[in-house]
Formats: structure tokens, sequence, C-alpha cells
């Protein structure tokens, strides 16, 4: 049995947009076999879709949208001939970027949404003529923004002050939430760098009805050009608890959240989609219905919650010493 | 051919053998200056150290102060080392002072054991779904399961940890560690909570290390095994390559996505050494997980999420007391809602004093982190001004409230001088902080007992101790009392405060009064009793002391025989006990305990050391003059104290010592002399052990001869005999020490020496009871039967002698040598008895069945025969065929064998 | 050199309270390597009170001794010199030197230390040196109501032994000293 691997440099798989992609073919081979030019193609592309499965989006808009094309490329890495017996290993180092070419805007970031992939595939072909099968090998890498302007990190701070009362909420709540009342202050960075986690402070400074939980949610809003109307789809990333039962008053608590990789990338704003970040705070209160309330949506307005949406704007930023 | 006695001149050999003495000044015991220190140190009782040279005592302390010093800064690794240890106590004490209850029903969380240990697959859905979980299974009904079923569960899921990290599938192995990890979110069987958390963090411990050694494989080898580099012990964070640092730090992500606070927490937790991998100063990390445990509202959890962060602080090697001061400070506010019986706090009310019961080890270990902490940045003092201490000087008296377990903890861990320094500021903090989770009456105490500790200075101590009276006396309970007082009587007597030691016992019998005391109160009241005895030398200064008889009565039961044995103890240790209302109060306190102790029945420790007190006592006592009062006492003693045997013994040799008191005082007393002697006759029959008896009776024969009462000696002598017949009849032959026995009758023919002999019932009569009670004995074994056949030999040569070497000092005491001096019948009758005796002897030399034994023993006749008995043919035949057997049994070479025959001059 | 005290019949506390205090202040702790102790001690604190003058102490017992532990006899080497103790109140008649020699030989010692009379003596004979210390409280014995405390401290150095005789008289401590040397090489200890 013959089989063909694609081994890359690094074993994270991370290249910067302006760095060469570097690796090796590995053919593992019990007998010696002849081949046509061995080639390795580079694709990056952007790959849209609306999905119709949630809340009632219009139909005719389902399906999939003409991928956007950032990067096609083929080189060839061996001319014809024969590989010998047992294996072989055929380094190769790609660039992206043509010689002279800027790094523009279109090296987008490697993201994993739900309507919206931007991914990046290294292929290697071993064409052996018509009477056997042709060889081949698929392995995504991932792509970070090249550009020689990166803000350095930290970022500036950029703090959000938050104040959740019961007067902030924009949905029904509980009686005895609503009258009892309660006041939740805090701040939040909302400009962030990828290479750092999410921070920054809550305080629960006043509330009769007593507390359950507090989570941070991370949710990304995708939004596609579909003809002459925008879808918008927002998701959930991640859920981050930081309040555990009713805690003391007027005792401050961290807000962490270390960003998930490829979950997330800088936030994009492109023609034809964006792909932006947003922060909930939720607030839970003891309440007999929040038990009955089987599992969903643990962002959407309910009477025993309270709710703060908050965006955040994830920037690439340079990479120093300490960032991995 | 007959035997005949060697003649012997006792006089003679004594002075021509006699050591010529000089008298001398220079000997080893001549330096009374050297001596007097030295002698201060080891005599016990302390009254010699006023003798001390005061430079010494300066020195001394001297010395001591630079060691103080020395130990207040600790080195870092000690601090660790010391922490390490605590750890593993810790452990254990969590495991063995919360047993659970057999059954356990558990809350929906710990379902993760209940549903066993399926692992889902890592992709990004699971972590939507983990969000929710808790919900759905909280209509579940509660399982019931058996602690050991649970805890096998648990370690199942532990293995099942190891076995995926060793397949590398580090994956599960992560997952599977959340779960245990969750088991701690379930507070709901609080006695439980403890064994969980020990089980967990050693999981979480082994974790920890196993993804150390992982980032750390990778930060020395590359993929192919090469090394890149050897981390030293302290490396930093740039040596660490770009691969390790990656893993390092997904690691992190990984554990940072769990959504539920509390196992993320533990989970970073665990890993947070490795944090060193990523930064040098990882302060912030820690800044943020101290902040992080607050979001854990339950109170048992976060103090023990606090413990687990205290020790893993630790394990990073950079926790300082800035973090340890915000934990507690934290712990407090956790801790105040409780205190205050906030609504709503649904099991909180319940059962308040499990929960603190629960936290309570936790609190102690982190509050000897900070401590230990403290000491090794050296800013104990500084530390406890960010823990509030010393603010209430300027402030309202509200805000220098502390959480009274807080305090008892740092109370107990703080260094002893700053105790001292500091010990008006304690004592207020304690008077403001009475709240249910410790005794404030217990902190009270534990100020009395750290502050006796160290050196207190007295400027301060008694306006303190005024206050902690104050304190102490609004308790309004007898108890509470005592507990706090019983810390501070040591200090009182120390310092000297008599007004307070005054007051204190007016206190205690004005809040015992009309009452009956429990156990608890008798216990206390028992360690105050015993604090004062240790302190006085004296037992009259005690009694002095205000209502001490008072406070005495109050007490019942053990603790009153433990006090009772205590003043025994203090009576009779000094010494001659001779003031009347002492020898009164001992004697009822001896009465007293031996009402309280059954003497015939039980024979243990306990009651031996009883019977002993009590004798000394009475041994101890001392009329002086008043002797025939003394005599009284003995009376009295013995009607008393009748299931004593021991204390038989000493009311003979105590009377006995009476009457020869009594003798050296004149000879007008002779009357009392017999008193004492018919005592002792009378009493000598109830002592029970046979050697004993026998003993008595010789030594009260010695002091009959010592007062000329030739009539009371021959009737000792004869009870003596008496008994030494009655010896062998009684079935306790174990009980008789047979080597011993056989000495007092050796005793017993040195004393005839001196016994005139008494025509009227046969000269002999008493040698032949003897004689006849030693053959048929039982207990006289061969080798002691021949000891004694020896010693009469012994005495029969001596009683034939023309002057005796001894007589009694009593004039009137007519030696047999004058009694019968000249008379040839005595003579011959002491030579018929020698070959009896020899006779006897060579036959019971032929029954001891030991060979060396025999060799001995046959030496042994053939010394004491050659040395009674002119050597003619006869007896030189005897001796030379002892010498024979002893050559066979010994050898020829034998040391003994070859001394006897140097002096038989063969 | 080589300090053992040699002393016994102290009958505390039933015919002596304690040591004399003037002989309790020379014995001070450091300076003495062994005791040697002729029984009737008589209670268990005289003994704590020696162990605390030098914890190197051999007792044999007499016949008012609360321990019963102690033996009959006991021989022990110190220096050049093989030494026997026994209490005495088993030779007949007491202190017959030639009874007490007869004991010598069969313990095989160089010097014989022995007590019960309550009088000092020093004897030496064929076979060596037998000492009595006397009583160390004045403590009455068989034959005396009136006794001078008294105690022996044995100077031991090669084959030479100072004795020294400590005696109580009228209220003051003398001192004599007693000077021999071991002639008999042949009956030296192994």
């Amino acid at each position: 049995m013959t089989t063909v691997t694609v081994k890359l440099s690094r074993s994270n798989r991370i290249y910067r947009s302006s760095e060469a992609v570097e690796g090796k073919i590995v053919i593992k081979s019990p007998n010696s076999i002849s081949h046509q030019a061995i080639r390795l193609s580079i694709n990056g592309s952007v790959n849209l879709q609306v999905r119709g499965g949630s809340a009632g989006v219009i139909e005719s808009f389902y399906g999939v949208i003409k991928p956007i094309q950032i990067l096609k490329k083929t080189i060839e890495v061996r001319s014809s001939g024969r590989i010998p017996p047992g294996t072989t290993e055929i380094p190769f180092s790609v660039n992206l970027r043509e010689p002279g070419e800027s790094i523009a805007e279109k090296f987008y970031e490697t993201f994993h949404g739900t309507n919206i992939n931007i991914q990046y595939l290294l292929t290697a072909d071993i064409p052996r003529g018509y009477l056997h099968k042709p060889l081949s090998a698929t392995i995504e890498f991932i792509i970070e923004s090249g550009r020689v302007d990166l803000p350095e990190r930290p970022l500036p701070p950029e703090m959000v002050i938050f104040y959740i009362t019961q007067d902030t909420q924009r949905h029904p709540l509980l009686p005895e939430i609503k009258t009892g009342g309660f006041r939740v202050t805090g701040k939040l960075a909302t400009q962030c760098s990828l290479q750092d986690p999410l921070s920054g402070e809550l305080t629960v400074e006043a509330s009769s009805v007593p507390i359950t939980s507090i989570d941070i949610h991370l949710l990304r809003v995708e939004s596609i050009i579909v003809g002459e109307r925008i879808v918008t789809e927002t998701s959930l990333i991640q859920s981050t608890q930081i309040a555990d039962g009713d805690v003391c008053r007027k005792m401050t608590l961290p807000i962490y959240v270390l960003l998930p990789r490829l979950l997330m990338c800088p936030s994009i704003f492109a023609g034809p989609f964006s792909v932006e970040f947003k922060v909930c705070i939720t607030i839970s209160f003891k309440s007999k219905l929040a038990k009955a309330q089987p599992k969903s949506d643990p962002t959407a307005p309910r009477l025993w919650m309270a709710l703060e949406r908050l965006p955040l704007e994830l920037v690439r930023t340079k990479r120093d010493q300490f960032s991995c | 051919m007959e035997f005949d006695f060697r003649n012997r001149d006792y006089g003679a050999d004594h002075e021509s053998h006699l050591l010529p003495r000089s008298r001398t000044q220079n000997h080893p015991l001549s330096s009374p200056i050297a001596s007097r220190q030295q002698q201060a140190r080891t005599v016990r009782g302390s009254s010699d150290l006023d003798f001390f040279d005061p430079l010494m005592g300066l020195n001394a302390s001297a010395e001591e102060k630079v060691e103080e010093e020395k130990d207040t800064s600790l080195s870092i690794e000690a601090v660790t080392q010391d922490l390490a240890r605590e750890w593993k106590s810790l452990k254990r004490i969590l495991m063995q002072h919360f047993p659970v209850s057999k059954v356990i029903s558990f809350s929906p969380v710990s379902n993760v054991i209940t549903k066993g240990s399926k692992v889902e697959t890592p992709s990004a859905q699971p972590r939507l779904e983990e969000t929710g979980s808790e919900q759905t299974s909280l209509e579940e009904t509660a399982k019931v399961m058996d602690q050991q079923e649970y805890l096998a569960k648990v370690r199942e899921l532990i293995d099942g940890i190891t076995n995926a990290w060793q397949v590398e599938d580090r994956v599960t192995s992560l997952k599977l560690s959340i779960k245990v990890t969750k088991l701690l979110m379930d507070t709901t069987v609080l006695q439980f909570y403890p064994t969980v958390f020990v089980v967990v963090t050693d999981m979480l411990d082994m974790v920890g290390d196993m993804v150390w050694e992982r980032i750390k494989e990778k930060a020395e080898h590359d993929v192919d095994g090469t090394l890149i580099c050897t981390l030293s012990n302290n490396f930093q964070a740039s040596d660490i390559c770009l691969e390790a640092r990656e893993t390092c730090y997904n690691w992190f992500c990984k554990v940072g996505s769990v959504r539920e606070l509390l196992p993320r927490i533990y989970l970073e937790l665990a890993i947070l050494p490795c944090w060193r991998f990523l930064v040098n100063q990882p302060r912030e990390v820690l800044d943020r997980l101290v902040m992080m445990v607050r979001g854990l509202a339950d109170p048992l959890a976060s103090v023990y999420c606090r413990l687990y962060m205290v020790h893993r602080m630790q394990k990073l090697g950079f926790c300082n007391s800035g973090y340890l001061i915000k934990c507690i400070k934290d712990i407090e506010d956790i801790l105040a809602p409780i205190l205050v019986d906030k609504d709503g706090c649904s099991y909180i009310t319940d059962d308040k004093k499990l929960l603190f019961n629960l936290m309570e080890p936790a609190i102690e270990y982190i509050m000897k982190c900070l401590l230990l902490t403290g000491r090794q940045e050296n800013n104990v003092l500084g530390m406890l001004e960010e823990l509030g201490f010393g603010k209430n000087k300027s402030q309202s008296s509200d805000n220098c409230t502390h959480v009274s377990i807080l305090l008892h903890h740092l109370l107990k861990e703080l260094p002893s001088e700053l105790v001292s320094s500091q010990a008006m500021e304690i004592l207020h903090m304690i008077k403001c902080s009475d709240d249910c989770s410790f005794s404030q009456v217990l902190n009270y105490r534990l100020l009395g007992i750290r502050l006796c500790e160290g050196r207190s200075q007295a400027d301060f101590l008694s306006a303190l101790i005024s206050e902690v009276m104050q304190a102490a006396s609004q308790y309004q309970t007898l108890y509470d009392y005592l507990r706090i007082m019983d810390a501070y009587v040591d200090l009182l007597l120390q310092n000297k405060m008599e007004n307070h030691l005054d007051a204190l016992l007016d206190n205690i019998v004005y809040l015992a009064r009309d009452q009956f005391l429990s156990e608890e109160e008798q216990a206390s009241l028992q360690s105050i009793i015993l604090k004062l005895l240790s302190h006085f030398e004296d037992l009259q200064k005690v009694l002095s002391l205000n209502h001490f008889i008072e406070i005495l009565d109050l007490m019942s039961g053990t603790s009153k025989k433990i006090v009772n044995m205590h003043l025994l103890n203090m009576g009779t240790r000094n010494g001659c006990i001779c003031d009347s209302t002492t020898v009164q109060l001992l004697f009822e306190v001896s009465q007293g305990l031996y009402d309280a102790t059954d003497f015939v029945n039980i024979k243990d420790d306990d009651n031996r050391q009883t019977s002993h007190l009590i004798s000394r006592f009475v041994e101890m006592v001392d009329y002086g003059a008043e002797r025939e009062r003394q005599l009284l006492f003995l009376a009295e003693c013995r009607g008393a104290f009748s299931g004593i045997h021991e204390l038989k013994e000493t009311l003979v040799r105590s009377s006995n010592t009476l009457a020869v008191k009594s003798l050296k005082a004149g000879k007008m007393h002779i009357n009392f002399v017999k008193s004492c002697l018919a005592f002792s006759e009378v009493t000598i029959p109830s002592v029970t052990i046979p050697t004993k008896q026998l003993n008595l009776y010789l030594e009260t024969a010695e002091v009959a001869l010592l007062g000329g009462l030739i009539s009371h000696s021959d009737g000792l002598v004869i009870s003596a005999v008496e008994c030494l017949e009655d010896v062998a009849p009684t079935d306790g032959l174990k009980s008789i020490d047979v080597d011993s026995m056989a000495s007092v009758v050796c005793k017993l023919c040195s004393l005839l020496v001196m016994v005139p002999g008494n025509p009227e019932k046969g000269v002999m009569k008493i040698l032949k009871s003897i004689f006849s009670a030693t053959c048929s004995s039982s207990w006289a074994i061969p080798r002691l039967k021949v000891k004694i056949l020896c010693a009469i030999i012994s005495l029969l040569s001596t009683l034939s002698q023309d002057n005796l070497p001894y007589r009694s000092a009593n004039p009137e005491i007519i030696g047999n040598d004058i009694l019968f001096f000249g008379d040839s019948s005595y003579k011959n009758e002491l030579v018929s008895w020698a070959q009896l005796v020899v006779g006897e002897l060579v036959e019971a030399i032929e029954q001891e069945s030991s060979q060396i034994a025999r060799g001995n023993i046959a030496l042994e006749a053939c010394n004491y025969i050659s040395s009674a008995l002119i050597m003619n043919e006869k007896v030189s035949q005897l001796c030379l065929r002892l010498l024979e057997t002893a050559k066979v049994c010994l050898g020829e070479k034998d040391r003994y064998l070859e001394a006897t025959k140097q002096s038989l001059q063969l | 050199m080589v300090l053992v005290l040699a002393l016994g019949d102290l009958h505390v506390p039933h015919r002596a309270a304690d040591l004399p205090p003037k002989f309790k202040s020379m014995l001070v702790p450091g300076k003495i390597q062994h005791i040697i102790c002729t029984g009737n001690l008589c209670i268990k604190e005289i003994h704590d009170y020696l162990k605390t003058i030098c914890p190197d102490l051999h007792i044999v017992r007499g016949e008012f001794d609360e321990d019963a532990r102690y033996p009959e006899t006991k021989t022990l080497t110190i220096g050049q010199f093989k030494l026997g103790l026994c209490h005495g109140h088993q030779v007949i008649p007491w202190g017959d030197l030639e009874s007490l020699a007869m004991l010598q030989r069969q313990l095989d010692v160089d010097i014989l230390v022995t007590g019960h009379t309550h009088q000092f003596t020093a004897y030496k004979h064929e076979g060596g040196v037998v000492i009595n210390p006397g009583s160390a409280t004045g403590a009455y014995s068989s034959i005396n109501q009136d006794v001078n405390p008294s105690f022996v401290l044995m100077d031991i150095d090669g084959l030479r032994v100072v004795v020294y005789v400590y005696e109580l008289i009228d209220g003051e401590v003398k001192v004599d000293k007693i000077d021999f040397k071991k002639t008999s090489t042949s009956n030296s200890a192994p």
C-alpha cells in the first residue's frame, strides 16, 4: 500500500501571510512507482453559506453562495520520473504572495464559523498515468495576518463601563426581580488582542433576589450579503461562568476568558461578508421557573435573567517573546 | 575424731588488717565554689535558683535571644518543606476527623459518578452541551450510594485518567479530570466534603505533575528526542522553546474553556506551576486566581478552594503574604453573612456548627501558611496591620470585629513575642469578636495560653488580666469562667499578682455557690488547682490561699482524686511534715483517696501509686519530741487505711524508728519503747509478704535488744522463726523471692550472735527450728540450703568463741560468751550440732543438679567449714572431697577453686 | 583517674529523712564517674537522686529495699580493678573479716564493698581490700543507735587507689585518706 502525506515544518501549522509555507511530501511505498510531475497546489478561499435553519430565514436564500477566492497557486516540485521503494521525502517551500505583491487585505485569517469558513489548504498530487489511481494528500494550514503594521501588545486599554439594573433590561423580568431591584457594574476591554484573554471586572453591588450564576458568553456575528440583503447570524462560541451562586455583594470578580483558537479571528469587514464578535453577560436569578426550563440558548432573554451585550473588537497583534 | 571449732580473736583480726587512715584537707569534692552552680541545676526544686550567678543568667538569656532572632526569619525552602509536611498531615486529618455516615444520598451533580464514565469525543459541540447540563439533571432523583461505593467509582475514574495519559490520549485524561473535579461542586453532604476534597486534589496534583513533566520534556527535547537544553531549577520563561510554550498555553486554553467556575479554577490550580514556562513573574495570574475564587458563593466550597490554591501557590514557589491576606479577608467576607443569620441561607442556619468544624482545618492551614510566609518575609507586623490589626484605636469599634474562628487561628500561629507585645490589642479584638464561628471563651483562653509561652512583661499584664477577669465573669457560668482563667493562672503566679489571685479564688467560690460541679467544671478546676500546686513549693503557702480549702471541697470524683494525689505528693516531697494542720489536711486527703479506691480487689498502677503516696505521707509525718502523739497517729493510720498492705511495713518501721529515737532521748522512756514494740508486734502479722514480715520481726527484735528488752526480743525472734516455718505450707511460693529469703535467714543467724540463749527453753531451740525449717522447706533449693547451712556452721563457730565479735549497744544485754562462759555442755552441744549440719550440708550439695552450681556450693561449703573448724584429719578429708567435687564440676583452672586452695594452704 | 562513689544504708525515709545537707552539697554532678551502692536506700527517690549525680549507678539489694530488682551481689571492673558489691546482712557474723574474705574469694574481686554495719571500715588482707562505707545518713544499725554518717570516694588511678572517707562528726565533715596499691597482679581483672 502506497501512502502520501504532507508534513508542515510547524506542528501548529500556523504561518503568517508574509512567510513561506515549508514542509515535505512523504511517500511510503513498498515498491518503486513511476509518476508524472509531482505538483503542489495551495488553495485559499472564503466559503459562505446561508442556512435556513435558524429562526425563519427566508428559504430562497438557502444554498451555497459562490466562494471567494483568496489564493490559488500550483507549483511543480518534481518532474516526472520514478520513486524508489521505501520512504521518500520531497521538501518544498512555497511563497504565498507573488514577489513584489504587497500584503493585501485579501489574506484573511483562518476562521471556522457557522456560515463563514476561511480556509487554506495545501494539496500534493502525484498523477501516475491512466493505469493507476493518482495519489494525493491534503492538509489545512492556518494563516495569521502577516502585515507589518500590526499593533504591538499590550493594546491600549479601551474599557467600556457597564451598569446592569432592572431598568436596563429590554425584556420582561419576574416581578420580584423587577421590584426588588439589582445593580451589577463592571468594565470590560472591548478591543482585545487575539493573543490576550478577554479581561475586565464585575461587581454585584446589590440584588434582592439571590443570584445563581453569572456567565460571560462569547458570541460571533457573521453577516453575508445575499443579493441586496444582509443575512446575519449570531452564534455562541463559549460560555464561561464567573460566579457560582449568590456571591458576596460589592466584591470585585475578574472577567477572564482565554479566546479559543480558530473559532475566533480578527474582526473582518469585507465587502461581501463580515465577522464580528460580541460579549454577552448574563445574570441568572434564583427562580423555580429556571429549573423547569429545558436547556436552550443561554443568551436568550428570560424572565429570571438579566443580560448585557457588549461589542468586542478582536485584533491581531505583533508577536512578542511571550506570545505563543 | 570429733570436730573442734577454730579459735578466733575478732578484735585482733580487726586491728591487724585495718588500713591506716590519715586526715586530709584535699579531696576530690573540695571545691565548693565550682560545685554550687552545678548543683543548682540538678537538685530538685527551684529554690536553689537564687544562687545563680547573675552574670550567668544574663548570658544565658542573651544566647536564647540570638537564637530566637535567627528563628524569626525563615528560608523559603524551610517554609516550603514545613508546609509540605503540614499538607500531608492536613489530608490525614480531613480523612479521619470527618467520618461519614454509611449511606449518603447524592445530589444530581454527582451523576458524573452514577452515570458512569463515558467520554464524549472532543469537539466544539459538547462544550455547548455542558453549559446546561445541570439544569436538565436537576429533576433526577438523588441516587443513594454507599460512601465506599462512591469512592471506588471515583478511583475508577482516576485510574481512567492515568490509563488514558499512558496511551497519550490526553484529551480523555483532561475530560475525566474535569469530570472528577466537578464532584467538588457538590456540598450537599457536608461531612463527606473533606474526603472528596482529598481524593480529588490528590488527583489534581497528579495531573498537574504529569502536565508539568510533559511540557518540561518538550522544552528539553525536540520531537526526535534530541536534547535542546537542560532546565535548571530556576529557569526563565525565555529558556523555553516555542513548541513547549505553545503546548503549555494550549493546556491553559483547554482548562480555561471549562464553563463551570469551580472546576475551571481547580484545574488551573493543578497546572499552576506550568505558568513558569510562560512568564517569569506570575503575579497577575495569582492576583486573578485569588479574585476568581470570590465567584464561588458556597462558603464551604470556596474555603476549600482557597485551601487548594494556597497549597498550589507553594508548589509554584511564588507565594507571598499579599495573596494570603487577600484570601483571608475574602474568607472573612464570605463568613460574615453566615454569622448574622441572613435569611435564605438554606442549610447554613441548620448546621452552622458542622460547617465551621469542616472549615476549621482549611482555615488553620491557610493561617499557618500566612504566618510562615510572614516570618520568612520578616514582615509579620506589617502583615497584621494589613489584616486590620491595630485599626480599632482610631476607628469606631464595630470596624474592629474579626470573625472569631479566623482570630483564633491567627492567634494560634502568631510568634509569641508578638502575642506579648500586642496582647492588649488582641484582647480587645477578642472582646469585639463574639460570633458563632468559634467560642469566644476559647479565644480568651488561647490568649492566656499563648502569653504563658512567651516572656511577657509584667507592666501591662496586670491591666490585661483585670480586663480578662471582668470579661470572664460576665459569662455568669462557672465553666466558662474556669476555662478562661485556667489559662491565666500561670501568668498570675509567675508575676506574683496576689491581688488577682485572691480575686480569682473569690470569684470561683462565688460562682460555684450552691452548685454541684459538672464533670467539665471539675476538670477545669482541677487544672487550676494543679497549677497552683505546682507553682508553690510549700504546701502551707497553698493552704493559706483565700478559700483554698473551700475550693477543694467543691471537687469530687476523679478530679478530686487527682488533686488529692498531687496534694499528697506535694506534702511529702519536701521532707518531714511537722505542722499539725497540714498533717490533719493531708490525713483527710489520704482518707478521701482511700475511700475512693478499692484496694482489696483492684491492684493496678493507679492504686499502687495511691497506696504509695499514702504510705509516704505516713512516713513523712514527724511530730518531733511529741513521740506519743506520733505513735497515736500511726495507730490512727493503721485503723484508717487498713486495706493498704504497703502501709503496714511503713507503720512498723516508723514505730521502730520512734522507739530508737526515744531510746536516744534517755532511759526514762522505756515504757514508751515498749508501746512502740507492742505496736510493731501487733502490726507485723498483717504484712502479707513473708520475707518482709521476717525482716520486720528482725528489725523489731534488734530495737528490743537496743532497748534491753530481752523478753520482747525473744518473743520477736520466736515469731520470726514461726514465720519462717510457715513459709513452706503456703502455696504462694512464686511470690517469694527465695534468694532474699535465704539472705534474711542468714541475717537471722547473724542476729542470733547477740541474742542471749534462753536456758529454760533450751539454748539451741531457735537454731534447731531454723535448721529443721530449712531442711524441710520447699522453697530452699539445694543452693540456698547450702547457703543457710553454711550460715549455721558459721554461727555455731562464732557462738563457741570466748569473745563474741559484737554485742548489742545496750549494756543490759549479756552475750552468750559471758552467759555460758566455761560451760562445756554448751560447747559440746554446739559441736554436735555442727556435725549434724555438716552431714546435711554434704547431702544438699549432692542434690544440686547443675554442675557449675554444685561446684560452686562445694567450694562455698569448703570455705565455711575450713573457716569454722580446726583442720583435723576428718575435716581435711571432708574438705578434700569437696574440692574434688568442685574440680570435677568446674575444672582445675577455676579461680574460686584456686583461691580456696590457697586459703587452705594446700 | 576515675572517681567512684561508694555509699549505702541510707534507710530513707524510715530511719533518716534525707542525706545530710553537707553531703548533698558536696555530691555534685559531673565529677563522679561511677556510683556503687551497698543497698538499703530504701525508696526510689534516692535512686533517682543518685542518678542525677552520676548516671552510672550500681546497686545491690539490702533487706529493706523497695526495688526488688537489685541483685544480691554484683561485680564490675573499673580500670585495673575488679570490684565486688554486697549489702552484708547475709554475712555471718556481720562485718567479720574472715567471712568477708570468703565472699571476696567467691566473687573473685580486688576490692569488696559491703555495708550493713553502718560503720566505716577498710581492711587489707591476703585476698585484697574490703571496704565498708558506713551509713550515708547515720541511720541506726542492728547493734547501735548512734551512728556517724559516712561515705567513701575512691580515686582509682592505674594500680593505685586513694580512698577518701567522708564522715560527719558533730556537724563537721571530716575527711580521711587511705592509700593502697594493688600488689598481686595475678588477681587482676581479666
